[in-house]
């Protein structure tokens, strides 16, 4: 449906027409260009930078000479980006690569699961929408002091986390949880699901209020039970958001960077036990020793792993 | 999919889930029907059933336990460390101080007043700017064909799904270069730059369902395309504005890792910024760190209560499309 379509209809002189073509024209740049440049400057401009710049060499911030895929085979080879003695060995740190894709193998199918739980058992409460809000608060909380509260959650002296331990005489247990290099990563994995659950149970909250209250009532008078009702109803109508919600998830946890620095600095805890691809982009980037070489290529290859995703999402509709 | 989801939650209550249950309009009897329980029946009726309060107790359970580390952090941040270290949990001998607030406030390093403010003075310019921008590009995007169009599409998917790792590279020499690196102007052009692709994607999808037939009314009267944006346009995509608008803001507020990489000057740190570094040397300063952080949780928190079905629908809107 083009504008012409409209006007044709009562203005079909056709030089007429080339001159609104052209008032089309300037109204489309005039409406367009602003964003769209500042579009094109900050956000397109430099990852379109970041896939150049990956096949030359750096000296420091300035780029050197093109050097192939120099900087793409020296980023697999690093240990801090994947370290494979440790991954046969299962003994952390794996890599920023593999800790990474261990959070998104955790993180997602827990938090969607627990996500959907949440929204079938809050669905028919009263005061459902103080319930969800009280879940879905993490989520609008600054990721950074969602670090800081993990930190203050599984301290060994203030933590709550220990005091649960202590109570239920599991001392042994106790510790410092997000410095213990073994265990740090599960103990912070945890704590991104407690923040997304929040926004998976949203999602499938507001599919199931979309559900035809009265499909339910007649499952229930044909003699459904719960368990009936739910795969045969409820699943088939909200699975749809459920490629959104996994989706979202893993762009989510390939992005996930705050609560990793808050918990373990910019080294990503204790010898880079939980390091992520975004931590080793903020660390090769921006401190020394400066490799923008390696920063580039992490960083595409975090865009590698979601774009496809995302273009699922696209092709959905 | 948010036409479909919009069509089906605002129409369909009158299409379907009525169902014929309700009776006729001539069928209404005169009076209405006198109660024929008494007060015990009508109370047991009220009364749930045992499976229904264990999926109360439950659920509730669920959502205080999810709220216990919030709670936690506000007890710290109103008492002094000795008792935090003790537990925050224990309630006896409770001494309430907002010393830790105050000290978080003029904070030697970064004093959180002034990092409240930076983080203020950054984000307004932001939500605005994007809000404005992203209005204006959604609208041909809505009603137009033009050259690369699909492609343009394309690009945007592309910067929603990336980290924002990959932009900061670009974005720290870009600002190098034009002189605005560690400077409020620099911070809030890469937040605008950012946040407008999802912005202008979502306004594009609220723009379909508004129907055409008003603007070619207007047409016809003579109205000019930027008359019809500014009278018809903006005020019936009002709620997704505030929609746009709630969401940005929350973000651009909460950000950690854009003000990380582009200010550097400790009087320009924005208030995320700050906290990390209030936790100190060896012993943590829970105290200082939980009222900094109430305190900058405060601002999308209160906000989110206020605005909550914006931001909910907002959310829903924006990743299921």
């Amino acid at each position: 449906m083009s504008l012409r379509d409209h006007i044709g209809d009562y203005r079909p002189a056709p030089e007429e027409a080339r001159g609104i073509d052209r008032e089309k024209a300037v109204v489309l740049a005039m409406f367009l260009v602003p964003g769209l440049t500042l579009f094109a400057i900050f956000s397109v401009g430099p990852i379109a930078y970041s896939a150049v710049g990956s096949v030359f060499s750096w000296e420091g911030f300035t780029i050197g000479q093109f050097t192939g895929l120099d900087n793409w085979i020296r980023t697999f080879r690093d240990p801090l980006f994947i370290n494979w003695t440790n991954i046969t060995e299962m003994q952390f740190p794996m890599g920023a690569l593999a800790q990474n894709l261990l959070w998104v193998v955790i993180h997602v199918p827990v938090s969607t699961l627990l996500g959907l739980g949440l929204a079938l058992l809050f669905a028919d409460l009263t005061g459902r929408r103080i319930l969800r809000s009280m879940v879905f608060l993490g989520f609008t909380v600054p990721t950074i002091v969602i670090g800081l509260v993990l930190l203050f959650v599984y301290d060994p002296q203030a933590g709550v986390f220990n005091a649960v331990l202590r109570a239920v005489g599991a001392e042994g247990l106790v510790r410092n949880w997000t410095q213990a290099p073994q265990l740090a990563i599960f103990a912070l994995i945890a704590g991104g699901i407690w923040v997304q659950t929040g926004f998976s149970m949203l999602l499938y909250s507001s599919a199931l209020s979309a559900i035809d209250p009265s499909l339910i009532e007649s499952a229930k008078v044909d003699g459904a039970g719960p368990y009936r009702r739910f795969r045969d109803i409820i699943w088939p109508l909200v699975r749809p958001v459920t490629a959104v919600v996994v989706i979202m998830g893993i762009i989510w946890v390939m992005r996930v960077f705050d609560i990793v620095y808050a918990a373990g600095g910019s080294a990503g805890g204790p010898g880079h036990v939980y390091s992520v691809l975004g931590i080793e982009v903020y660390r090769a980037a921006f401190e020394a020793p400066i490799d923008y070489g390696k920063a580039m290529v992490v960083a595409l290859v975090q865009l590698l792993i979601v774009a496809p995703l995302a273009l699922y999402i696209a092709r959905m509709n | 999919m948010t036409r479909d989801t919009r069509t089906s939650t605002e129409t369909a209550p009158e299409q379907r889930t009525d169902a014929g249950r309700y009776l006729p309009a001539d069928a209404i009897p005169e009076t209405a029907p006198s109660r024929e329980t008494e007060w015990r029946t009508r109370l047991t009726e009220a009364v749930p059933t045992l499976p229904r309060l264990l999926k109360y107790v439950l659920a509730i359970g669920v959502a205080l336990l999810w709220i216990v580390p919030f709670l936690g952090l506000f007890m710290a941040s109103v008492r002094p460390l000795s008792e935090i270290l003790q537990g925050w949990w224990n309630v006896e001998r409770m001494t309430f101080t907002l010393e830790n607030y105050r000290q978080a406030w003029s904070y030697s390093t970064a004093p959180m007043g002034r990092a409240l403010l930076n983080t203020f003075v950054v984000t307004v310019p932001s939500v605005l700017v994007v809000l404005l921008l992203g209005a204006m590009a959604a609208y041909p995007f809505a009603r137009f064909e033009f050259p690369l169009k699909t492609a343009l599409f394309f690009l945007i998917l592309l910067v929603m799904a990336a980290p924002p790792e990959l932009v900061a590279m670009g974005n720290y020499n870009t600002l190098r270069n034009i002189g605005l690196f560690d400077s409020y102007m620099g911070l809030v052009l890469v937040h605008v730059g950012w946040g407008l692709g999802w912005v202008v994607l979502f306004l594009r999808n609220y723009l379909l369902g508004i129907p055409e037939e008003l603007e070619e009314a207007a047409r016809i009267d003579g109205a000019s395309r930027y008359q019809i944006f500014r009278t018809i346009i903006l005020p019936l995509s009002a709620p997704a504005l505030v929609s746009v608008a709630v969401i940005q803001f929350t973000w651009v507020w909460n950000a950690f890792f854009f003000p990380l990489v582009f200010m550097r000057s400790p009087d320009l740190y924005l208030a995320p910024q700050v906290l990390p570094l209030m936790r100190g040397r060896l012993q943590v300063q829970w105290g200082l760190v939980a009222a900094g952080s109430v305190m900058t949780l405060a601002v999308p928190v209160i906000l989110f209560m206020l605005l909550e079905r914006y931001y909910k629908r907002g959310m829903v809107a924006a990743v299921t499309d």
